[in-house]
């Protein structure tokens, strides 16, 4: 039995209900349920979050826009008989930025996926491009979210403004003479 | 209320602190030295989340024998001999292995879990809040580390066998959650706090269904180790003297 | 300027390569890169994720004798962000090509480095507060740099890392404020602290810019965009008036305020003692190391349990 740290799972996060779910990262998990579970310790502890969606690395098939220009599609041809399902689009629009989600396509493989992502999903500009069957992205359940979610709201410890060393330096400053009144 | 009705709820929600405040400490203990990076993060998440709970019961407890709940639940926690705790023996134990670890968090969230979802009821409205507040969380940690005992549970054979193990020695020990103490009796026919014979029964039900779906064999029922949370194991002070070398080093001291 | 040591054969794509990094753009996982280029940011995020995870050890070990419930509960917040920080750069560098399990057998058979500061032990309660406003406000500085670096996976987990970072910082310095002002305990343990972690924090800035070897290639490439040396003075200017504020002494009879400049100027920093520990003969080198090892070695059945389970499950979704 071979010791590794896990399949790398990418995790999309969505911060509010009117935005689309972002790249936040990636973890390392056994199975997409630990994953999900994984993603909310390590990507949830302090912004705002209504929506965690975790898929496995290896299910994403990626296209760069230089790939593209050169015509080199990934070899992921359709297996035989196999059906056309959903699959989703996330897309890099800016180079500081990361992948957002952009909509759904219809395909039998991950290349023509991509294909018809390419030709479909209209964004300018889209710097490269993921695709992964719908089936494959495991979402946090809406109701499970005050669970998973709430909790972090709940930690002002946790945030920097709890803290008044600022104020309590300058208070000890200005009595050592060090600092001038009104500063 | 009446002052010995206050004086019962009091002495059943500082079990519930001190429960919370022990775990909490046996948990972080596993900080940096967890099998995988991601487990380290989610296993301080929930000692950090079960300190909060602590400090929070340790509120509740001061407000209702009208001491000052900023200050008070400090010195419980930290000037406080160990024959005056009133945790359970589980939560003392030496932390083990991880199946062990994490068969003992599952066991007490899911107890947690039942007698939090009857206190969200309780006719005295600071503990029902406190205590719904707290549910949001136990959701999480019951998900987290039912996963845990499931998977280790199915896992492999020597996965298996150490989470047998575990089980056979917390079980008994388990049980001690759900003792009433004295002066209980009146809380419960007045609507503050649950029949433990009810809350029992029903965790009973619950860890017997994720258990022997985790292949795992629920011992023979047996005496558990100590009925009065009063009584402790000798774990108990070692982990004090370790928990409170520093706030005792100069007691008038603000830290 | 000295050049790379293994200058690498002209590339026809390099030129357009440090252009984009001259007109500030990010070079992003896909890109092209000059290997040079690639295997000094792996060098770099990868014993920066190291520095978080070992970081946690000195630290987590004050945890189950933190002296009040907040501290005791700011202090585990504290050290599981250390633990996210290190999983958001371990996964920065896995976008260059490495593996976790390659980080990993690096580190643990000592052949990969993390910041020397944390082979220092914590002795006393006051370290942890002398940790975090030292230490974690040398980090800030440094990653506040690096927060512009030109490969975007690290720039981004600087910035997300320095916003958690700043928390670290103040809870630190809140204590030391408090504790060289209270009890006569309190004032001798911060003092002592004060006095073990000074140097170490100066030596996380690295050699001094003539004795730096890889400074020129990391600037030109946009890795890093302020020197060792323009960073430690930065860090002493803001320290030490607070230092002395608080009536605290500083371990170092040179330190003097230049005014010409406008800068403390501290003595010489004992770069013997520097090298010892980097090169892994500190005092925690060892132990650090053996309590990484043991926990990933006891970690090892549970690992392979749980990849037993999702194999068996054949990848269901559901739990």
């Amino acid at each position: 039995m071979s010791d590794t740290q896990w399949p790398r799972y990418q995790v999309f996060h969505q911060a509010r209900p009117d935005r689309p779910h972002l790249n936040a990262g990636s973890v390392h998990a056994p199975d997409p349920e630990l994953a999900l579970l994984n993603a909310r310790d390590v990507f949830v502890r302090r912004p705002p979050c209504v929506s965690l969606w975790v898929v496995q690395a290896a299910d994403i098939t990626g296209l760069t826009a230089e790939e593209l220009a050169a015509g080199q599609w990934p070899e992921r041809p359709a297996e035989p008989g196999r059906a056309e399902e959903p699959y989703l689009v996330f897309i890099k629009r800016e180079a500081r930025g990361t992948h957002e989600h952009c909509g759904e396509v219809q395909g039998s493989s991950p290349q023509q996926a991509l294909q018809r992502a390419v030709r479909e999903v209209k964004v300018s500009p889209a710097l490269v491009y993921w695709v992964c069957p719908k089936r494959s992205v495991l979402a946090s359940e809406p109701d499970q979210g005050p669970s998973l979610f709430g909790p972090a709201q709940d930690k002002p410890y946790r945030d920097q403004a709890f803290y008044h060393t600022d104020s309590l330096m300058r208070d000890i400053r200005r009595n050592d003479g060090q600092e001038p009144e009104g500063s | 209320m009446n002052t010995g009705t206050a004086g019962a709820l009091a002495a059943y929600l500082l079990g519930l602190a001190d429960d919370e405040l022990i775990l909490a400490h046996r948990d972080s203990e596993w900080t940096g030295h967890a099998p995988i990076l991601e487990e380290d993060i989610a296993f301080s998440n929930l000692a950090l989340d079960e300190l909060g709970h602590a400090g929070l019961w340790y509120a509740a407890h001061a407000e209702l024998l009208g001491e000052n709940p900023q200050t008070r639940p400090d010195e419980l926690a930290f000037l406080r001999e160990p024959a005056d705790f009133r945790n359970v023996q589980m939560v003392e134990l030496p932390n083990g292995d991880w199946a062990f670890s994490m068969l003992r968090q599952y066991l007490f969230d899911a107890a947690e879990m039942v007698r939090l979802e009857a206190l969200v009821n309780s006719r005295h409205k600071p503990t029902a809040e406190t205590a719904a507040k707290i549910r949001q969380e136990e959701r999480y940690h019951l998900r987290h580390t039912a996963a845990w005992v499931r998977r280790l549970g199915l896992g492999t054979e020597e996965s298996h066998r150490r989470m047998q193990a575990a089980l056979e020695m917390l079980f008994p020990y388990a049980e001690q959650l759900f003792q009433p103490q004295d002066g209980q009796a009146g809380l419960v026919d007045q609507g503050y706090i649950p029949s433990e014979q009810a809350t029992v029964a029903d965790w009973r039900g619950r860890v017997r269904q994720d258990l022997e779906g985790a292949d795992l064999r629920l011992p023979e029922a047996a005496e558990s180790p100590a009925a009065s949370r009063a009584a402790h194991s000798e774990h108990l002070a070692q982990l004090l003297s370790e928990m409170q070398v520093v706030a005792r080093s100069d007691r008038g001291a603000a830290w | 300027m000295a050049e790379p040591k293994n200058a690498p054969a002209a590339d026809p794509r390099l030129p357009a390569f440090e252009q984009r990094i001259g007109r500030g753009e990010k070079i992003e996982p896909g890109d092209w890169m000059p290997e040079e280029y690639r295997q000094q940011l792996i060098r770099m995020i990868s014993q920066h994720a190291h520095s978080e995870v070992v970081g946690m050890l000195p630290e987590g070990a004050w945890i189950t004798r933190a002296p009040s419930l907040r501290r005791k509960l700011v202090l585990l917040a504290k050290v599981q962000d250390e633990a996210g920080h290190g999983q958001y750069l371990y996964h920065a560098a896995e976008t260059l090509g490495i593996s976790r399990e390659e980080m990993l057998e690096a580190l643990l058979a000592g052949k990969a480095k993390y910041s020397s500061v944390f082979n220092y032990p914590t002795l006393n309660w006051a370290d942890i507060g002398i940790i975090g406003w030292f230490v974690d406000g040398a980090a800030i500085l440094n990653q506040t740099m690096l927060a512009r670096c030109s490969y975007g996976p690290y720039s981004r987990a600087m910035i997300r890392i320095s916003a958690e970072e700043s928390f670290h910082h103040k809870q630190g310095k809140e204590q030391v404020i408090l504790y060289a002002r209270g009890t006569a305990l309190q004032r001798r343990m911060v003092q002592e602290a004060v006095e073990r972690w000074w140097w170490p924090t100066l030596m996380m800035f690295g050699p001094h810019d003539q004795a730096s070897p890889n400074t020129p290639t990391l600037v030109r490439w946009g890795i890093k965009t302020k020197t060792n040396d323009e960073l430690r003075q930065v860090f002493v200017n803001q320290t030490v008036p607070e230092i002395h504020a608080l009536g605290l002494r500083l371990p170092d009879p040179e330190l003097r305020f230049e005014s010409s400049v406008g800068n403390w100027i501290h003595g010489p920093i004992d770069w013997d003692e520097f090298w010892r520990v980097v090169k892994g003969d500190g005092p925690c080198n060892a132990e650090r190391l053996a309590t990484r090892r043991a926990a990933h070695e006891q970690g090892q059945w549970v690992r392979e349990a749980l990849l037993a389970y999702s194999r068996r499950s054949g990848g269901a979704m559901a739990a």
